[in-house]
C-alpha cells in the first residue's frame, strides 16, 4: 500500500493498481466510458482525463492508464481537466442521438412531446430504451456537458446525416441497435477477455467502423452463447436484453442465486411493478463472480406468466377443474388418506425436485414421515446417490471439501462431462480463464464436441458409456479404451502423468439419464483418476457437478429412500404392479426427466391418488388428482445448496399470483393435515428447524457471509483407490447420449411449450458423418431413431465433433421425448443399442 | 463442430500452409479471395480455425479493408482508380457515369443479375493514362486497364458490360467514335 493524494486527500492504495479504479472506490465520480474494472485499459475514449500533478509530457492523464504510485497527487476536478472532458465527450457525442444529454429540460419532457429545442421527440434519450439507466447519460451528467458550447448550434451533425444502421433483432435474448454505439469496445473486451467466446468484434472503418457479430451476419449465426457479460459492461442502448427491454429499469435489486444447475451463481434482480424486469450478475458467490450464462439472465422470462398455475386445480373426470387452494387440499389430503386407510402408508410414495430449495424439500421429508412411508427419492435420485457411494468409498465422505475457487488454480484439470460448457457454463468460462490467464492443461473425456475443446491440451473422445474405461485408464496409464484416438490418448496421459501433484483436479458432471450403474462407474473411476493425480487430498480435488441446482442440498434433507424404502425406478415398478397407489410429486416432471418415459406414463396412468405440487401445470400434472399451484422459484424464499456445498440465499423478487402459495406452506400444510401437527409453515421457521435437524448453517450465518458458508463439508478425507469398475460392453448400434443443453430451461420444457429450445440450435440427433452414411442419412433428413420399441421423430445433423457410435441428443428435446428410448433407471451396461430408420420422403 | 464438407476442405486447403501467430491472416484472406473470389462466412471460419482464432476477429480485419468482399464477385468487376491523377482528370464524373449506367448508388456495388460490379481502385502509377478502369475478371484472374476515358466512352462500356458483353467486346466498345 502507498499513498496518494485524491483531491486534497489521503487515499491508501496498492501500487500499480490502475488509478481510475482507485478513484470510484473512493466515491469520487469519474467518467470512463471505455474501462472495464479488472481489465487491461483500451484507452479509447479519452473521458477518463484526470490532472496528475507533475505528470509527462502532460499533467492530463488517462486515469484508466495510469498506475498509481507513491506520492502521487491526482485532481480529477480542474477547470482544465473538466473542460477537457467535455470536449472529449462532445465528439463522443457528435454521432449520438444525444440533444437530450445537454438539455435541462429533459425531465420534463415525454416522447410525442414538443421538445424545446426543435419538434416532436420522436428519439434521443426520451425515447430509448436505456433512457435513466445509461452510463453515457450519467457520464454527460459527471462532466456537466449541458455547460458546453454546443458545437452542433448551426452545423450538421454526423448522426443525422446518415441513416440508422440496421437493428438484430433476430434473437430471444440480445437485441443489437448500432445507432447509439460509441464504439468503446467494451464488449469486444467482455466477450474476448472475460468469456473467451469471441463473437463481437469492430469491423469496417473510419466512419463506418461498427460492432459486428461473428462472421458479419446475425447474432444467432455467431458464437454468441447469449451470456449477456456484453450487456452488462455497454454503456448505452446498443446491447440490451430483448425481453423486457423497455420496462427494465429497476426501482429495487434483490439478490438471489441461478437456480438452473449447480454452479448456483448468485444474480440479482432489479424489481419493477413486483415483478423481477432484469438480471445481473451478482458478485457474492466467489466462484462466479461477474458472470452468469444465459440460463440464469433470462430464466426468470422462460415461461409466460399466463402459463404459471394461479388456481388450484381438482380431477372432475377427464379434466383438470380450477379450484380453491382449500378444496385442492382436502381433495389431495382425502385421496392420500383414502390409500392410507385401504392399502397402508407403504402404498403411497414420495419424489422430490432437485430445483426445490433445502426449505421445501426438508417439509417434503416430513410429510413422507407424516404419511409414514419410507418411499421416498427424485427422478434422479439413483444416479447421485450412486456417485456418493462412490465418493464415500473413495474418500470416506461424500461431502469432500473440494470447492470450485480451487478450480481456478489447477493446473491440470481432467473433465469428465458430456458437455460442460452447456451444462454448467459458468466452470467452462474459469477453465477457459485459467487455460489463458495461466497455461492450465485441460483434458476433456466427453462422446461429443464442446466449446470448450479449443482450449483442451487434450480431449479423449469416447463412445457413450466408456467414459469409466478411459478415466480408469487416465489413472492407471493404461492403453487406449476402444475407440479412442491413439495420439489423442497419448497427449492425455502425457498431461496427467506430468499434471500429477498439488495442482491437479478432476471434474465429474454426471448426467441425469446416464443410469445408476454408468454414473457410478464414471465417478469411481475418476475417483481413481483424482487419487492418482492427487495422492492423500484427492478429496479437495474432486468435484462433483449435479446437473440440477438442489441436489446435493435436498439429498441433505433426506430426500432419498428410508429404511425399507424404494427409490425411483422400484416405485415406478411398483406403481405398474399396482403396489404403490398414491404419488406426491413436489415441483418434479418425471415425464421430461426421467429415463423410461412408458413405463412411468402407465405407471401414473394407474394411480389412485397423484398430488402434484407444482408451478407449472407440466405433462405429469395432467394425471393429477389435485395439482397445487405454488410460486415459481424467482417468486420463493430459500435456500439451495450448490456443487461448493455453498448455502445460497434464493430470495423471492415476486408476490405469489393469484391463489399460489409458497411451497413451504404447501407443504406444511398437507404435512399438518396428515398428522405432522408441527410442520413449520414459513420459510424461516422452516429453517430453523432444518438447521436443527441437519446442521445445516443458521439463516443468521447463511446472510452474515452471502455465499460463503458452506454446509456439512467434511474436515478429513481418505484416498483409496477401487477396483477398476467392469467395462461396459460394446454393440453394433448407436448408444445414445443425452445431457442438459444450454438454451432450454426445465420449466419450459417441463410444460412442453412450443418455444422449449429458444434458439432451436440443438434440436437434432447429431450422428458422426460415418454413421450416418453407414444409415444413408444426411443433414436435415428426418428420422426414426429407434431401440426397436419405441421411437422418436428427429431430424439429423452430422457433426464430426460426435463420437462413432454415438447419438447425441439435447435432453430436453421435445419435452424428453426422448426419456422413451432409455430404460427405466437409466441407460446402463445392457441398454439396447439405437438404430436410425430413415423416413421415406412424404 | 462444422461439418468437414468438400467445399470446407477445398478452402482449407487454400490456407494449409499458414499457421497461427505468424502474421499469416492477410495472406490466408488473400489466398481464398484469389481462387474463390470473396470471404464467405464459411472461409472466414475456416481461417480461424487454421490461425487459432475467432471467425469474428477474422472478419474484423477483413472489413477494414475495402478489397475483401463477403459475397460472391460479379462476373466483370471495373476497378475504379480513385488516384490523384485519375481525379484531377474527372475520375469522379466517370465514376458517377459508371454507376448511373449500371444503376449503382456507391463503390462497391454489382448489378443485381450479377454481371458487372463497381470496386475501389488505388493508383498503380499508370498515371498517364488517366482517368482509368480497370477491368477484371476474377474467375479468370484476367485484367484489363482501360485509359483515357471521358463519360461517353465510359457509359458505352459500362452498357456493354450491363447487357453481358466480354471484357473486349466492353473495350472495343470504348474505341467507337
Ligand atoms: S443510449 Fe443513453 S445517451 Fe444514448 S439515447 Fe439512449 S439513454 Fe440517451
Ligand atoms: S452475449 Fe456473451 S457470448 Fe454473446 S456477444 Fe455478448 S458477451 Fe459474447
Ligand atoms: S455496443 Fe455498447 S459496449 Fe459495444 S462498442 Fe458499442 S457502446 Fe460500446
Ligand atoms: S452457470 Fe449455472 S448457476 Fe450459473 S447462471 Fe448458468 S445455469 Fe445458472
Ligand atoms: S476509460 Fe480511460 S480512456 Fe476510456
Ligand atoms: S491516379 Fe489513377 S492511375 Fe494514378
Amino acid at each position: 500500500m502507498v499513498q496518494i493524494t485524491l483531491n486534497g486527500q489521503t487515499v491508501e492504495a496498492s501500487a500499480g493498481r490502475r488509478l481510475v479504479e482507485v478513484i470510484k472506490e473512493q466515491g469520487v465520480a469519474i467518467t470512463n466510458l471505455c474501462y472495464i474494472d479488472g481489465l487491461d485499459p483500451y484507452a479509447g475514449c479519452r473521458t477518463c482525463i484526470v490532472d496528475v500533478v507533475g505528470a509527462r509530457p502532460t499533467p492530463l492523464q488517462l486515469a484508466c492508464v495510469t498506475q498509481v504510485a507513491d506520492g502521487m497527487v491526482v485532481n480529477t476536478e480542474t477547470a482544465e481537466v473538466k473542460r477537457t472532458r467535455q470536449s472529449v465527450m462532445s465528439l463522443i457525442l457528435a454521432n449520438h442521438p444525444d440533444r437530450c444529454l445537454t438539455c435541462h429540460r429533459r425531465v420534463h419532457c415525454m416522447p410525442g412531446d414538443i421538445c424545446l429545442r426543435d419538434d416532436v421527440v420522436t428519439h434521443r434519450c426520451l425515447t430509448c430504451s436505456k433512457n435513466y439507466r445509461c452510463e453515457l447519460q450519467t457520464s454527460c451528467e459527471i462532466v456537466d456537458q449541458g455547460d458546453f458550447e454546443e458545437p452542433w448550434v448551426g452545423e450538421p451533425r454526423s448522426y443525422y446525416e446518415t441513416p440508422p444502421p440496421e437493428p438484430d433483432r433476430g434473437n430471444p435474448f440480445l437485441e443489437y441497435d448500432p445507432q447509439m454505439c460509441i464504439l468503446c469496445t467494451r464488449c469486444v473486451r467482455a466477450c474476448d477477455d472475460l468469456r473467451h467466446t469471441g463473437a463481437v468484434t469492430l469491423s469496417g472503418k473510419g466512419h463506418r467502423t461498427m460492432i459486428a457479430f461473428g462472421t458479419g451476419g446475425s447474432i444467432h449465426e455467431s458464437d454468441c452463447n447469449f451470456c449477456g457479460a456484453c450487456i452488462d459492461v455497454c454503456p448505452t442502448a446498443t446491447l440490451m436484453e430483448k425481453p423486457n427491454k423497455w420496462v427494465g429499469r429497476a426501482d429495487d435489486w434483490t439478490n438471489s442465486a441461478c437456480n438452473s444447475c449447480a454452479v448456483g451463481c448468485t444474480i440479482s434482480y432489479g424489481v419493477a411493478d413486483d415483478r423481477p424486469v432484469i438480471v445481473r450478475p451478482d458478485r457474492l458467490n466467489p466462484f462466479s463472480r461477474d458472470q452468469i450464462c444465459v440460463r440464469g439472465r433470462f430464466g426468470y422470462v422462460a415461461v409466460a406468466e399466463r402459463e404459471r398455475l394461479t388456481r388450484s386445480l381438482v380431477r372432475a373426470g377427464q379434466r383438470l377443474l380450477p379450484a380453491t387452494f382449500d378444496q385442492a387440499l382436502t381433495t389431495a389430503v382425502d385421496a392420500l388418506t383414502a390409500v392410507k386407510s385401504a392399502h397402508g402408508a407403504d402404498a403411497i410414495a414420495v419424489l422430490g425436485s432437485p430445483l426445490a430449495t433445502n426449505e421445501e424439500a426438508y417439509l417434503l421429508a416430513r410429510l413422507a414421515r407424516a404419511i409414514g412411508t419410507p418411499h421416498v427419492d427424485f427422478s434422479h435420485g439413483m444416479v447421485h446417490r450412486a456417485v456418493a457411494d462412490a465418493m464415500r468409498a473413495a474418500f470416506s465422505t461424500d461431502r469432500v471439501p473440494a470447492t470450485l475457487t480451487d478450480l481456478e488454480q489447477a493446473q491440470t484439470v481432467v473433465v469428465a462431462a458430456l458437455d460442460v460448457e452447456d451444462s454448467h457454463q459458468v466452470v467452462s468460462v474459469r477453465l477457459k480463464d485459467a487455460v489463458i490467464k495461466r497455461k492450465a492443461q485441460v483434458v476433456i473425456v466427453s462422446p461429443k464436441w464442446t466449446a470448450l475443446d479449443r482450449w483442451a491440451a487434450a480431449i479423449v473422445r469416447v463412445a457413450p458409456g466408456q467414459e469409466a474405461a478411459a478415466l480408469q485408464g487416465l489413472a492407471d496409464g493404461g492403453s487406449a479404451p476402444a475407440g479412442v484416438d491413439a495420439a489423442a490418448w497419448a497427449r492425455a496421459l502425457n498431461v496427467v502423468s506430468r499434471g500429477k501433484g498439488a495442482s491437479a483436479a478432476v471434474v465429474y458432471a454426471p448426467n441425469g439419464a446416464d443410469g445408476a450403474a454408468r454414473a457410478g462407474a464414471a465417478a469411481t473411476a475418476a475417483a481413481n483418476l483424482a487419487i492418482a493425480l492427487r495422492g492423500a487430498e484427492a478429496g479437495s480435488a474432486f468435484h462433483y457437478l449435479p446437473t440440477d441446482a438442489n441436489v446435493l442440498g435436498i439429498a441433505d434433507m433426506g430426500i432419498a429412500p428410508g429404511a425399507g424404502g424404494k427409490s425411483f425406478p422400484e416405485i415406478i415398478e411398483a406403481a405398474q404392479r399396482g403396489e404403490v397407489k398414491a404419488l406426491v410429486i413436489h415441483a418434479d416432471n418425471p415425464l421430461l426427466n426421467a429415463p423410461g418415459r412408458t413405463a412411468i406414463e402407465a405407471a401414473l396412468q394407474g394411480l389412485q391418488a397423484l398430488v402434484v405440487i407444482d408451478s407449472l401445470r407440466s405433462t405429469t400434472a395432467e394425471y393429477a388428482t389435485a395439482v397445487l399451484a405454488a410460486a415459481p422459484f424467482f417468486a420463493t424464499d430459500g435456500t439451495i445448496t450448490n456443487a461448493d456445498r455453498r448455502v445460497l440465499h434464493q430470495r423471492s423478487a415476486q408476490r405469489a399470483r393469484g391463489q399460489q402459495s409458497d411451497g413451504v406452506a404447501i407443504l406444511a400444510a398437507l404435512a399438518n393435515r396428515l398428522g405432522d401437527r408441527e410442520a413449520p409453515s414459513g420459510f424461516t421457521e422452516a429453517h430453523e428447524a432444518l438447521a436443527a435437524a441437519t446442521g445445516y448453517p443458521t439463516m443468521a450465518q447463511v446472510d452474515g457471509a452471502p455465499a460463503q458458508v458452506r454446509a456439512l463439508v467434511a474436515t478429513s478425507t481418505t484416498a483409496k483407490p477401487q477396483p477398476a469398475p467392469a467395462p461396459t460392453p460394446a454393440h453394433s448400434g448407436l448408444t445414445l447420449a443425452t445431457g442438459r443443453s444450454l438454451y432450454t430451461s426445465w420449466d419450459a420444457a417441463s410444460i412442453h411449450s412450443d418455444d422449449a429450445d429458444k434458439l432451436h440450435r440443438e434440436e437434432a440427433v447429431w450422428l458422426n458423418p460415418r454413421d450416418a452414411e453407414a444409415a444413408g442419412v444426411r443433414t436435415g433428413d428426418v428420422v426414426d431413431l429407434t431401440d426397436g420399441i419405441a421411437s422418436v421423430r428427429i431430424a439429423v445433423k452430422l457433426d464430426d465433433g460426435v463420437a462413432a457410435g454415438t447419438a447425441y441428443v439435447p435432453h430436453y428435446y421435445d419435452g424428453g421425448a426422448l426419456m422413451a428410448l432409455l430404460p427405466l433407471g437409466g441407460a446402463g451396461a445392457s441398454t439396447a443399442a439405437l438404430r436410425v430408420r430413415a423416413l421415406q420422403p412424404a | 463442430m462444422p461439418l468437414e464438407t468438400e467445399a470446407r476442405a477445398q478452402i482449407r486447403a487454400l490456407v494449409a500452409e499458414f499457421r497461427p501467430e505468424h502474421g499469416d491472416l492477410l495472406a490466408a484472406m488473400h489466398s481464398v479471395q484469389h481462387h474463390l473470389g470473396y470471404l464467405s462466412s464459411e472461409a472466414m471460419e475456416v481461417i480461424a480455425e487454421q490461425l487459432g482464432l475467432f471467425p469474428a476477429e477474422v472478419y474484423g480485419a477483413a472489413s477494414f479493408y475495402e478489397e475483401f468482399r463477403f459475397t460472391p464477385p460479379a462476373q466483370t468487376n471495373i476497378r475504379w482508380c480513385s488516384g490523384p491523377a485519375c481525379r484531377l482528370k474527372n475520375g469522379g464524373g466517370i465514376r458517377d457515369a459508371i454507376l448511373a449506367t449500371l444503376g449503382l448508388h456507391d463503390i462497391p456495388g454489382d448489378t443485381e443479375d450479377g454481371r458487372a460490379g463497381v470496386i475501389l481502385g488505388q493508383c498503380n502509377g499508370a498515371c498517364e493514362l488517366a482517368p482509368m478502369v480497370w477491368l477484371e475478371q476474377p474467375s479468370t484472374h484476367r485484367i484489363e486497364f482501360v485509359g483515357n476515358l471521358n463519360a461517353a466512352r465510359a457509359v458505352r462500356m459500362a452498357r456493354a458490360l450491363r447487357d453481358g458483353a466480354t471484357i473486349e467486346a466492353s473495350i472495343e466498345e470504348t474505341k467507337r467514335a
